[in-house]
């Protein structure tokens, strides 16, 4: 499927972005002012305006045949949010999304880094490594940014999955925010999580994937997430502006409907 | 109930924010020129512009989640108003669209207005 390009960078898009959400609200008003509204789910639409400077010569080019590619209006694509993350229920461990191990056992309202108590504490009663990981819909090489917060009271080596990749990252009684970065060998699916090793117990907080190459601040998720798999542009026209030799800045919008 | 989610400060809005107040008053304007106006409705409603800046992706999540689960303008929540701190007990967004921008990690944007239901 096709799927909106990373620039050389990993990052999707450059700052400014602007992201609106559009619902559709049928609304009857009566003479004494009261209200009757019936919601139409399935209308909803999210639009996005895209800002890009300072882009090089084969930047551009990527855009451009993205752009060819989609044939304007006309073909749907695969669009990664670079404002949200990519983790549904990224706060709630226990949701079907998750394929959590046997033996893995989850608690929740654990205090967190944020001072609330949105952390979990996973525990691994077996002797074998268990694990917890989601699956995501999305290219697998794409380059990702999978981040976790964690702590436990005994030091401990936990491995964080991106698909058929591991990483050992070290625990301790602090909150760490532990990182993966890249992209893996390609594939239509991609499946990110942590595996503890035997018998430990760990805290963890924050899970978030990004389509990009360094975290950015936690962004807890529901059954929403960023990863939009008939996206389309909003326009027939692709324009750009060279403002110096190998600089090149433009302005994409996206928009994603249910109903389209 | 719903209850309009607060930022990390604790705080609802930021400056500037808006307030205002609506009648629905009737006016019946005779041959003459004298008018006859009476009351069309119970009591005032409430309308709130709320401005955000400098949020965070958290808080930004917050409010984004808040327009889900309301599904835009249908949904109603309980608002406190910042300026008396009055619990007003059935409210809803104005809008079905909720536009959000990001001038840097760390630096979001967005408004939204609420407005109180008549009862």
């Amino acid at each position: 499927m096709l799927t909106y390009p990373q620039l050389s960078s990993g990052a999707i898009t450059h700052f400014p972005v602007r992201k609106r959400r559009v619902t559709r609200t049928i609304t009857n008003t009566t003479l004494d002012g009261r209200a009757i509204k019936l919601a139409d789910p399935g209308a909803e639409t999210t639009q996005w305006q895209l800002q890009y400077s300072a882009l090089s010569d084969e930047e551009l080019s990527m855009l451009q045949q993205f752009f060819s590619a989609a044939e304007g209006t006309l073909n749907t694509f695969l669009f990664l949010d670079p404002t949200d993350n990519l983790l549904a229920w990224s706060g709630q461990l226990d949701q079907a999304v998750w394929e959590c191990a046997p033996f893995l056992s989850l608690s929740s309202d654990i205090s967190d880094l944020a001072g609330g108590t949105a952390a979990w504490t996973l525990t691994n009663s077996s002797s074998a490594a268990q694990s917890i990981q989601q699956t995501l819909n999305a290219p697998a090489g794409y380059v990702y940014c999978f981040s976790a917060y964690a702590r436990c009271n005994q030091p401990v080596t936990v491995t964080m999955l991106r698909g058929t990749d591991r990483f050992d990252r070290a625990v301790g009684p602090g909150w760490s925010r532990l990182v993966v970065s890249g992209a893996s060998a390609p594939a239509d699916s991609i499946s990110f999580g942590l595996e503890l090793p035997g018998n430990a117990t760990i805290d963890v907080y924050g899970l978030q994937v990004e389509p990009q190459t360094f975290p950015s601040a936690y962004k807890p998720t529901q059954a929403t997430t960023g990863v939009y798999a008939d996206a389309r542009l909003r326009d027939d026209l692709f324009s750009f502006t060279t403002t110096d030799v190998n600089r090149h800045s433009c302005a994409v919008n996206i928009i994603h409907a249910n109903h389209l | 109930m719903a209850t309009f989610p607060k930022l990390k400060t604790n705080a609802v809005a930021q400056y500037p924010a808006g307030k205002s107040l609506r009648y629905q008053n009737q006016t019946l304007r005779f041959l003459d020129g004298v008018e006859q106006r009476y009351r069309d409705s119970s009591s005032p409603l409430h309308r709130w512009e709320i401005r955000l800046s400098e949020l965070d992706e958290t808080e930004m999540a917050a409010i984004n989640s808040f327009f889900s689960d309301n599904q835009g303008s249908f949904g109603s929540f309980v608002f406190t108003d910042p300026w008396d701190g009055q619990q007003y007990p059935n409210c809803s967004l104005d809008a079905d669209s909720l536009e959000a921008q990001a001038v840097a990690e760390l630096s979001l944007s967005t408004s939204v207005v609420i407005r109180e239901n008549r009862q």
